[in-house]
């Protein structure tokens, strides 16, 4: 081969190679990038190619290797040219069934082709998945495009153009001009100019220079060095020429990990290429210019990114870091001057030099041009790589490329910049990702590792895990990051293991402090940002280990017993009640339940169970039906005998009273403990009825009236005073209260509805939801007729339009601002709606409600809304779509949005209030700001779910006890041994058992309860499935 | 100059200094801890950390070189706070065993715990490292280890033998020979140039002291200590004379006064050694100008750590080396024999003690080699590090102590002997031997100085040209002699690589172990004095130039002792006081 030293020379091997591309009727680009390659892409491309053989069609279709194309998540993956089908989760048999009926059938299998989840459906055509829709492919544009093995098919790219073009002009300067222009900055993490990066190397007087190429990646969860060079090698080492010619430097390195294997081969195959067509060697296109490259493979430690100890590395010294300055541009490797780029900057030259640093200035933000890299991976739904300009949002692309949290989790946050970066929370989801804007909440852009956490990530142990890594991977040269690291992973060992104590998070921010401030390198100044950062938004989640050795997240086991219990907020000890329905025990498994929680039979019908989602049984098929177990043992209790009492020492009184304000779930719950502990408790209701919201609030359909004052019943039957249609206020004076009762506890709950504010309010046939389900209660004839639209998509809301169709409505429509999957009600609420034929209206928010001219709702003006940035939940807001206004006929209008709590007899001023007028209390003992009266349920959190009032409740009785000279250990009865049913079998995989329900055609005209619950066999089966986290 | 402002005071500094060094001209000390002038730059331990505005994180003054108008606090709140946060960090680390330390109060981290006023210790301690090793000449407590590097720095860099590293990463990283073999048993020459420059008791030099208690305990035993030249300019400043303080009569009071029963002076044993390795020089050029086989260039032999480097890395080089003894081996093994013989002793019962300035002489003095008659010929060696705490031990009131004489036989030497404990010392003695016996008249220098070899560079060399023989030695009429003297391995490496290339010019080479030689010693009191090797010099040759007799052949004692002995070179001597080495270059150790 005659070595290349003209741009003809390159034009002409562009056209032969097009020309003899152009024969093929199909291209079919297989992806060889890690991921695929580890799902065993090989397989796939022989047996396409074995099939095309016997077919034969190899001369019809070329098939090919590519680099990574980005979505690894779905690897094998492959591309059909020109159709530009993309099939995913490929097999030799799919591959086969792919060539009989595309290529040789002309027929797009689209049931191999991407599935998008969040439109539930098959996108057959690349350039309609969403995932590569929002990318801007720069530095990745031939990365998963062309053969990454054959230099002829990056020239065809025009490849190696912009080398030949600057090197033949012999003008540096040019060179660096362009990189000054195009305003890029270095992608390995700290941003810094490369034009200017460039222009110093330039400066320096020495005899040798050189040109190094970090592709040490080393951030856990980052592959985008990797891919780049294992899908394009040669526009690194066009960029590494050009780079090496603008510094006037001789001889370059790229410095590889060892554990990138087909990396470093497919870069070796490239520098021989390039070397046999005279692109690497001496008198590079007939010049002067001479310069060579070699490969470098690292030992793998982590160390040996930071420039200076990667310099020592190449030296075959200890990969240690250097004080600096000088800095590597000054005295770098072999102390000569040495200017070291990441692959990606590197990648990015050869585009910059041959379009111009003017057009890539173009892409991204003024002060952070381009685009950026990021290896997605964790808790999203397209795990890959993936290219986007700079200042694209991190919500945007963890949602709309990254399609969002798999498995219905809830975001919590996304760590960027790996370990030594720090974590965005929803609060921040619309930073966009540059450097600037990272900086300022604590993280870094980094090398471009996102690793995504959802709601299971306990943020202490995240610290204590990236703590780990820097800990192993210090070098262990200065003090700071040597021993620092050591003592903060200690500590974090300690308060992930329950062993935290006071003023450990101060210490873990003092010694961070110290770290960043002193250590020698990069790597040690920016190893405390995970902890620091995961301390500045999530300090409570540390307080809850110290402080109450509890893990939210269920992660940090030494503090708990199993994941269930641990998030259950009333502790109810699940495992134990689920060995015991195994047993057969369901007496004592219901004895168990009400040492926890006085209304099992509540909370086996309504309880939100974040239990379950906690279940470790849902990385295997599906979650325990933990309520409905509990259900189940409770109508078994009931239908049978009542051993509670029985078992029940009766207390010693103590001659003290207390008050209870409000008789629901956490009142009485409350009151329940206090008089098993001796105190004498009365409780005012200003209802008629006792249970608050489970009474008035949720529809009988959901819980039977007998059932809720069959459990209020066993209370009052120990000795707990009810008052009903007492009001406080009205009745007795709050005063009068303080008085006469030791202590108080306030659970008022929230009862007003919160108002929509719009126009038209207040006309007839507007009833607000929580009105409306009172008013039912209250007066069971109350009929509704016509066409009934119910505004929100909370409980509520749904609520209120179920028992809308079971009183006349004929035509019921929910309007929510958000998607359905954003709605914040049970979601099999949602669904059992929409089987009763309720129609869910996404996206539409009313304007106003239209007076019939007679003072009563004819129609709501309504505006359809779309998606845009995050709120501070997390969740996308909606906006309006201007001049998409329409009107929707009605007969009654149900507005529920929310409701807020407002208490007449206790001044604003003479207790701490919340702007949305819950009371303030002591995290530690729920006590207000006025002694001796304490609050919990709703009226302190605003409308949450039943088992967070029973669980406040509970709490509050062990408060009110110590506040009065007691020892706060309630009286839950007998200990109920637990039998050990642990099967050591394999594991059978089976989904939750069946449970009965009413049809929905005959449900929607009644308010008989639609879940009829476990057959007793089906119980026992259920609880069997149970893999007893609890055994250690 | 440049102008900066530390602590709101304006100063101007040289260009290219340290804001260590800036300071510290200006009257601002900056605590620090590994940092070693001119030794070892490092930053590991960050004690020097300075807040330099506009720098993203604090620098560190020993490295940060100062720029013009640069703004600098050395003693913000920010930085005192981040200096006890280090400091407790590298304590967590350390163990705090400090009281039963050998560097209790000596200890330079402890000194910096008092200087940065830490009161806190809320870590517990949790340390990888907690195995002693203990080589003949050195010890080991990693336990104590706190990363400094120091040591790395002298064994790599200065000495050139490289045999200490850093091993594993992060907060396992320990220092070690390679994989964590015992310092015995890898090619260590022992100089104990690392102990010196330890800032804690992680290295020091391997007691011997308890062996010598016990001797002169011991009723039947007759203990003979000898001490040498370097060590009386070092040993007063355990005992708070200034550097630069000879204490020869106090020091041999203080010897007598610990129950020993006779106090030479090596110095003795060094005017001897200038007559045997002297005459053995002449022989070698005499055999050499005869067409004899000889080898020349002859190297010195009185560095026993040198020796052992040569042995281990250059064994094909050995023949260079003059086959002499070191000289307290020579008084070592005269005490057994010629001494015991004269006054009657039982040989047997001798236990002769060498204080020395030197770590490898421990290891010497174990040699299979080193013994005649069946008898070691040196029992033990203890540094002056020893002998001053074995004073303080003893209860020995030091300073007040009268000045008292060495004992006679071998207690007489001429002000050679003296210099013999400095770099170029061992040269100028015996060219001050050579030329006079050669000429019949004193070395042409000023003051018996051969200028060119005065001082401290690393390599120093001189010609000296033979004109006007005597002629008895005419064939050496006309001779350039030339001459080479280097200390600490490192310049040895570089000659030793001239031989063995065939490139050295020279005939006759001095080599010293330890940088500046013996006043320098692994075995010396440890001091930062950056003065220190220019004042302890000049107090070797001040001895020197007070001495009446300052050419060890004129050493009446010596006179008399070749009149009972022989001559210098002669058979017996070739017993008692010549040696042979041995290839340690297929072994460690």
């Amino acid at each position: 081969m005659n070595k290349i030293t003209t741009i003809d020379q390159l034009n002409e091997i562009k056209k032969k190679y097009l020309a003899e591309n152009g024969k093929y009727k199909f291209n079919i680009l297989v992806c060889g990038g890690g991921g695929c390659v580890s799902s065993n892409c090989q397989e796939v491309d022989d047996a396409i190619r074995n099939e095309l053989n016997a077919l034969g069609l190899n001369d019809q279709v070329n098939v090919f290797q590519t680099g990574c194309m980005g979505i690894c998540a779905v690897g094998p993956v492959a591309l059909i040219l020109p159709e530009r089908i993309f099939y995913t989760q490929l097999t030799p048999k799919k591959a086969r069934e792919i060539v009989n009926r595309h290529i040789v059938g002309g027929e797009v299998c689209e049931e191999f082709t991407f599935f998008d989840k969040s439109l539930q459906r098959f996108v057959p055509c690349i350039d309609d998945i969403e995932f590569f829709k929002l990318q801007t492919k720069l530095v990745l544009e031939n990365c998963g495009m062309i053969e990454y093995d054959n230099i002829d098919a990056y020239i065809a790219k025009d490849g190696y153009v912009a080398a030949g073009q600057s090197i033949l002009e012999q003008n540096p300067e040019k060179v660096i001009v362009e990189v000054e222009k195009s305003g890029l900055r270095g992608r390995g993490g700290a941003g810094f100019l490369t034009g200017v990066k460039l222009r110093s190397g330039f400066m320096q007087k020495s005899d040798v220079k050189y040109m190094v190429c970090n592709a040490d990646e080393g951030d856990p969860g980052a592959f985008m060095d990797r891919s780049v060079i294992e899908g394009d090698p040669h526009s690194v080492i066009e960029g590494m020429i050009l780079s090496a010619f603008a510094i006037g430097a001789s001889q370059g390195y790229v410095y590889i990990r060892a554990e990138y294997p087909i990396a470093i081969d497919r870069l070796k195959e490239a520098l021989n290429q390039a070397r046999e067509y005279g692109l690497l060697g001496e008198n590079l296109f007939g010049t002067k210019f001479s310069f060579d490259l070699d490969i470098r493979i690292g030992a793998g430690a982590f160390v040996c990114g930071e420039e200076t100890a990667l310099l020592a590395s190449i030296e075959g010294k200890r990969g240690e870091p250097k004080q600096k300055p000088p800095f590597p541009f000054q005295q770098g490797l072999f102390k000569r001057p040495t200017i070291i780029n990441n692959v990606e900057t590197l990648a990015n030259i050869a585009k910059i030099v041959r379009n111009g640093g003017q057009w890539y200035s173009g892409f991204g933000l003024p002060n952070a041009t381009g685009t950026k890299v990021f290896a997605l991976a964790g808790d999203v739904v397209n795990t890959g790589i993936i290219e986007v300009p700079i200042g694209t949002t991190i919500g945007s692309i963890i949602y709309s490329i990254g399609g969002g949290i798999p498995n219905k989790k809830q975001f919590k946050a996304a760590q960027i910049g790996g370990p030594s970066g720090g974590c965005v929370t929803k609060e921040n989801l619309n930073t966009p990702a540059d450097y600037d804007s990272l900086n300022k909440i604590g993280a870094i852009m980094g090398s471009g590792g996102l690793i995504v956490m959802n709601e299971d990530t306990c943020m202490v142990d995240t610290a204590r895990f990236f703590m780990d890594f820097i800990r192993d991977e210090s070098c262990g040269k200065c003090v700071a990051c040597r021993v620092g690291t050591k003592r903060m992973l200690e500590i974090l060992e300690k308060i992930t293991q329950g062993e935290g104590k006071k003023g450990d998070i101060e210490l873990l921010e003092e010694i961070g402090e110290t770290i960043k401030l002193t250590a020698m390198c990069g790597l040690g100044q920016t190893a405390p940002n995970p902890i620091l950062s995961t301390i500045r938004f999530f300090r409570n989640e540390y307080e809850e280990h110290i402080n109450k050795k509890h893990c939210r997240a269920g992660v940090c086991s030494a503090m708990f017993t199993s994941p269930c219990e641990n998030t259950c907020p009333a502790n109810i000890n699940i495992s134990g009640y689920v060995s015991l329905i195994a047993a057969g025990r369901f007496q004592d498994a219901y004895n168990l339940i009400m040492q926890e929680n006085p209304f099992p039979a509540v909370c086996g019908r309504i309880c939100t169970r974040p239990c379950e989602s906690k279940c470790r049984r849902r990385g295997v098929d599906e979650a325990i039906a933990i309520r409905d177990l509990k259900r189940f043992v409770v109508d078994y209790a009931f239908k049978n005998e009542m051993p509670w009492k029985v078992q029940m020492t009766f207390p010693k009184k103590k001659n003290m009273k207390i008050a209870i304000v409000g008789a629901g779930a956490s009142g009485l719950t409350c009151a329940h403990y206090l008089v098993n502990i001796g105190y004498d408790v009365d409780v005012f209701e200003s209802e008629i009825k006792a249970g608050g919201v489970l009474a008035y609030g949720i529809p009988e359909y959901r819980l039977p009236k007998d059932i809720l004052q069959h459990e209020i019943s066993l209370i009052e039957e120990e000795g707990v005073n009810v008052y009903l249609n007492t009001e406080i206020g009205r009745d007795i004076s709050f005063k009068q209260l303080r008085e006469d009762y030791q202590a108080i506890y306030v659970s008022t709950g929230t009862q007003f509805p919160q108002k929509i504010n719009i126009k038209g309010e207040n006309l007839d046939g507007v009833i607000h939801g929580i009105t409306f389900l009172k008013q039912i209660h209250l007066e069971p004839n109350f009929k509704l007729r016509g066409t009934v639209a119910v505004i929100g998509g909370g409980n509520t809301a749904i609520d209120s339009a179920r028992t809308a169709l079971r009183i006349g409505a004929e035509k019921v429509i929910v309007v929510y601002r958000r998607t359905i999957d954003q709605m914040p009600a049970y979601f099999e609420e949602i669904v059992e709606a929409q089987e009763e034929g309720i129609e869910i209206m996404e996206l539409v928010a009313p304007l106003q409600f239209v007076d019939d001219g007679k003072g009563r709702v004819k129609s709501i003006e309504c505006v359809r809304m779309e998606l845009s940035d995050f709120d501070s939940s997390g969740r996308r807001k909606s906006v309006e779509v201007k001049g998409s206004n329409f009107m929707l006929d009605v007969d009654f209008v149900i507005p529920a949005v929310s409701q807020y709590a407002d208490l007449p007899f206790i001044g604003k001023n003479e207790i701490g209030q919340t702007k949305w007028g819950t009371f303030v209390t002591n995290p530690e003992n729920m006590m207000t700001t006025m002694d001796g009266v304490f609050a919990g349920g709703d009226i302190v959190r605003g409308p949450e779910d039943v088992i967070s009032a029973i669980a406040d409740g509970k709490k509050a009785a062990s408060s009110i006890d110590l506040y009065l000279g007691g020892n706060g250990l309630l009286n839950k009865g007998q200990k109920i041994e637990i039998p050990s049913v642990y099967d050591d079998d394999e594991i059978v995989y089976h989904k939750q058992f069946d449970k009965e329900m009413l049809p929905p055609n005959h449900r929607k005209n009644t308010f008989d309860e639609v879940v009829l619950g476990f057959h007793k066999l089906n119980a026992i089966e259920e609880s069997m499935r149970c893999l007893h986290c609890e055994r250690r | 100059m440049v102008n900066l402002i530390i602590n709101n005071k304006n100063i101007t500094a040289p260009e290219d200094s340290t804001l260590l060094e800036a300071a510290k001209q200006n009257g601002i000390i900056i605590p620090n801890l590994c940092y070693l002038e001119g030794v070892h730059e490092f930053g590991s331990c960050r004690i020097c950390s300075v807040e330099v505005v506009g720098a993203k994180t604090l620098m560190v003054a020993c490295m940060t070189k100062v720029k013009e108008g640069m703004v600098v606090y050395t003693n913000s709140a920010k930085v005192i706070k981040a200096r006890k946060v280090l400091y407790e960090l590298m304590l967590s680390d350390h163990s705090k065993a400090c009281l039963s330390c050998n560097r209790n109060l000596t200890c330079e981290l402890q000194k910096l715990g008092e200087t940065l006023g830490v009161e806190e210790n809320r870590f517990e301690t949790t340390s990888c490292r907690t195995e002693i090793d203990k080589s003949i000449s050195i010890t080991r407590d990693l336990s104590k280890c706190i990363l400094c590097r120091r040591c790395i720095t002298v064994c790599n860099e200065v000495q050139g033998v490289g045999i200490l590293n850093a091993q594993n990463r992060g907060f396992d990283t320990l220092i070690s020979p390679a994989m964590d073999l015992p310092i015995g048993d890898v090619k260590c020459a022992f100089c104990g140039q690392c102990t010196v420059v330890c800032p804690t008791g992680a290295l020091r030099e391997t007691d011997s002291t308890e062996k010598v208690w016990q001797a002169i305990n011991n009723p039947n035993k007759r203990v003979v200590f000898q001490t040498a030249p370097a060590v009386r300019v070092a040993l007063g400043e355990m005992f708070g004379y200034p550097v630069g303080t000879s204490v020869t009569g106090k020091m041999a009071a203080a010897i007598r006064a610990l129950g020993v029963d006779d106090v030479f002076d090596t110095d003795w044993a060094a005017d001897l050694t200038i007559m045997e390795e002297g005459m053995e020089f002449l022989h070698r050029v005499t055999d050499v100008l005869a067409d004899k086989k000889a080898t020349l260039p002859m190297i010195t032999s009185c560095s026993p750590g040198w020796i052992k480097y040569i042995e281990s890395y250059y064994p094909e080089q050995i023949p260079n080396l003059s086959t002499c003894k070191s000289p307290h081996m020579m008084l070592g093994a005269l005490a057994k024999s010629f001494y015991a013989e004269s006054k009657g002793l039982d040989a047997k019962k001798m236990f002769v003690v060498s204080v020395m300035p030197c770590t490898a002489k421990k290891f010497e003095c174990t040699r299979a080699e080193m013994q005649n008659d069946g008898l070691k010929n040196v029992d033990e060696v203890i540094t002056t590090r020893e002998l001053g705490s074995m004073i303080k031990q003893a209860g020995i009131d030091f300073n007040n102590l009268p000045d008292e004489k060495f004992d006679e036989p071998m207690g007489f030497s001429t002000g050679a002997a003296d210099i013999f404990g400095l770099t170029g010392g061992v040269m100028e003695a015996a060219l001050r031997t050579v030329y006079a016996i050669l000429m019949g008249k004193n070395l042409p220098f000023e003051n018996l100085h051969v200028t060119p070899i005065v001082g401290l560079n690393q390599i120093k060399e001189a010609t000296i040209k033979l004109e006007g023989v005597l002629p008895q030695y005419k064939q050496f009429e006309g001779l350039e002699v030339k001459i080479a003297v280097t200390s600490g391995l490192a310049g040895a490496k570089i000659l030793i690589e001239q031989i063995k290339n065939g490139t050295s010019p020279y005939h006759f080479i001095e080599v010293m172990g330890c940088p500046s030689g013996c006043i320098c010693g692994g075995g010396q009191p440890r001091s930062h004095d950056p003065e220190l090797r220019k004042k302890r010099m000049s107090i070797l040759y001040a001895e020197d130039e007070n001495k009446h007799l300052r050419q060890s052949h004129e050493n009446p004692s010596i006179q008399k002792f070749y009149d009972q002995w022989g001559s210098p070179g002669c058979y017996k001597s070739h017993e008692y006081l010549h040696t042979y080495y041995v290839d340690r270059s297929g072994k460690n150790n």
